[in-house]
């Protein structure tokens, strides 16, 4: 016998989150790049830093592809999981009608830019002070998100703009995702429920400088193979 | 201008000043743990390891809309059995999403079993079943599978948060059963909402480990595998 058995609770997370496994690199490395152009298209900028603060709903959305959306092969129910973390519903009320329609999921990334800090807890589900899309002061235009992938690695892309007079100073970003549960509601009308969280916070110290007129594509990559 | 060209250049290996290493703990782990249990019981063998094994199933269904609707392609998922289904997710009307519990028709998508296996391969990412997978029965060579326990929250303490993952099986086959290789199965259907079309894809391979070592469990023995995810550890 090479322990004595498991009696607690706190036994089996000492258990399940070993911390006497040799150093090595983690199952999942992240970084954050932001490249500034001027309005000439001269790189005036250029920053990357590791990510360091995914938040539990990282942990939550990645449950989705290993648990699945059903509670068991039997039941219409959603693992409480979904419902409990995510605030997902355990059902959603579809028309019926000769049992036609259904209901599904999906969830896209964006990337949020905010001007603000706070401190990071694993709970937090929005920024500090996020920049709000737009060419007024203190605003930035976001362009469309790009997502590609190699192998267990996604890129997150977005470019803004700087339309506005005053220079603007990037202090934050989250990697955001909204997930949608869409179906046909019980008045027969096309229904989509929108749910957002913040997946991961960091924050740049120095600031991520924008003067007028400037762009920059800021980039968030997560591999999970460390 | 050339932000184009710069959205195109993509990174294949993680940059070396990216990894977060230094005066900063890893940000996010997943670690596979074995409890082996003898006849009566008692611990004889806890087995650990960091697991970093999501397959191409599972990135492929990770991957947000806008991977699928600005570069308009779909991901081929490939089940246990070697069959495939497209995956191309989107809102509206005729993209097939994975399916959501409903009071209408349902498309059961759920977690099957932590799969044990006594083979291994040599690339986790490319793989959609486990090298020799070890039946659920009390015959020569299987193991008693009992039902597998998803998570139910997230457990947080401080930074750290963490769910996880776990199953337990019965030797009860009149011999030792060594375990090498494991990994997370799951059912997947995709539908549209209107249920016009769907898909059962059928159990696909989303999470898989070669063990660093084989772990061996006595006749009248169990074993419980313990799946955890964290972040900031």
């Amino acid at each position: 016998m090479v322990t004595p058995d498991l009696v607690s609770g706190e036994d089996i997370a000492k258990l399940i989150i070993p911390d006497d496994l040799p150093d090595g690199q983690p199952t999942l490395t992240a970084y954050i790049e932001a490249k500034i152009y001027d309005k000439e298209g001269h790189v005036i900028q250029y920053h990357r830093q590791p990510m360091r603060s995914p938040t539990q709903w990282l942990l939550a959305l990645m449950a989705i592809p290993l648990i699945g959306t059903y509670s068991s092969s039997s039941s219409n129910q959603a693992p409480s999981f979904l419902v409990n973390v995510l605030g997902l519903p355990s059902q959603v009320n579809s028309y019926l009608f000769e049992s036609y329609n259904s209901a599904n999921i999906s969830w896209d990334f964006s990337i949020q830019l905010g001007s603000g800090t706070q401190a990071f807890n694993p709970t937090l589900n929005s920024l500090a002070a996020p920049i709000a899309n737009g060419s007024g002061a203190g605003q930035l235009s976001y362009g469309t998100v790009t997502v590609t992938y190699s192998g267990t690695t996604i890129y997150t892309y977005v470019t803004v703009i700087n339309y506005s007079s005053t220079t603007i100073n990037v202090t934050e970003i989250g990697l955001m995702a909204t997930i949608y549960v869409q179906f046909q509601n019980s008045n027969n009308a096309y229904q989509v429920n929108k749910y957002t969280y913040l997946l991961t916070y960091d924050t740049f110290s120095p600031a991520i400088t924008l003067p007028p007129g400037a762009i920059a594509t800021f980039k968030v990559a997560i591999s999970f193979s460390g | 201008m050339m932000i184009g060209k710069e959205l195109n250049d993509i990174n294949i290996r993680m940059p070396e000043d990216a990894y977060d290493i230094g005066n900063h703990v890893p940000t996010f782990n997943a670690y596979l743990i074995a409890v082996v249990k003898d006849s009566e019981g008692k611990i004889i063998k806890v087995h650990k390891q960091k697991s970093h094994s999501p397959t191409a199933n599972f990135i492929g269904l990770f991957l947000p809309l806008s991977y699928f609707s600005t570069n308009n392609v779909s991901f081929t998922i490939t089940n246990v059995t070697g069959g495939t289904c497209t995956y191309k997710p989107g809102l509206g009307g005729s993209p097939q999403d994975i399916a959501y519990p409903n009071t209408a028709y349902n498309h059961n998508t759920y977690i099957v079993m932590i799969q044990v296996g006594s083979g291994q391969q040599s690339n986790p990412y490319t793989a959609t079943a486990l090298a020799a997978p070890i039946a659920n029965g009390s015959g020569a060579g299987q193991l008693v599978y009992q039902p597998v326990t998803p998570p139910s929250t997230i457990t947080i303490n401080g930074n750290t948060a963490y769910f996880y993952i776990t199953q337990t099986y019965n030797n009860l086959s009149g011999g030792t059963i060594t375990i090498t290789e494991v990994g997370i199965i799951l059912e997947l259907q995709v539908t549209t909402y209107t249920n016009t079309a769907s898909t059962n894809c059928g159990n696909i391979l989303v999470w898989y480990d070669v063990l660093s070592s084989p772990i061996s469990v006595p006749n009248a023995g169990s074993v419980t595998i313990y799946y955890t995810f964290v972040v900031n550890p």
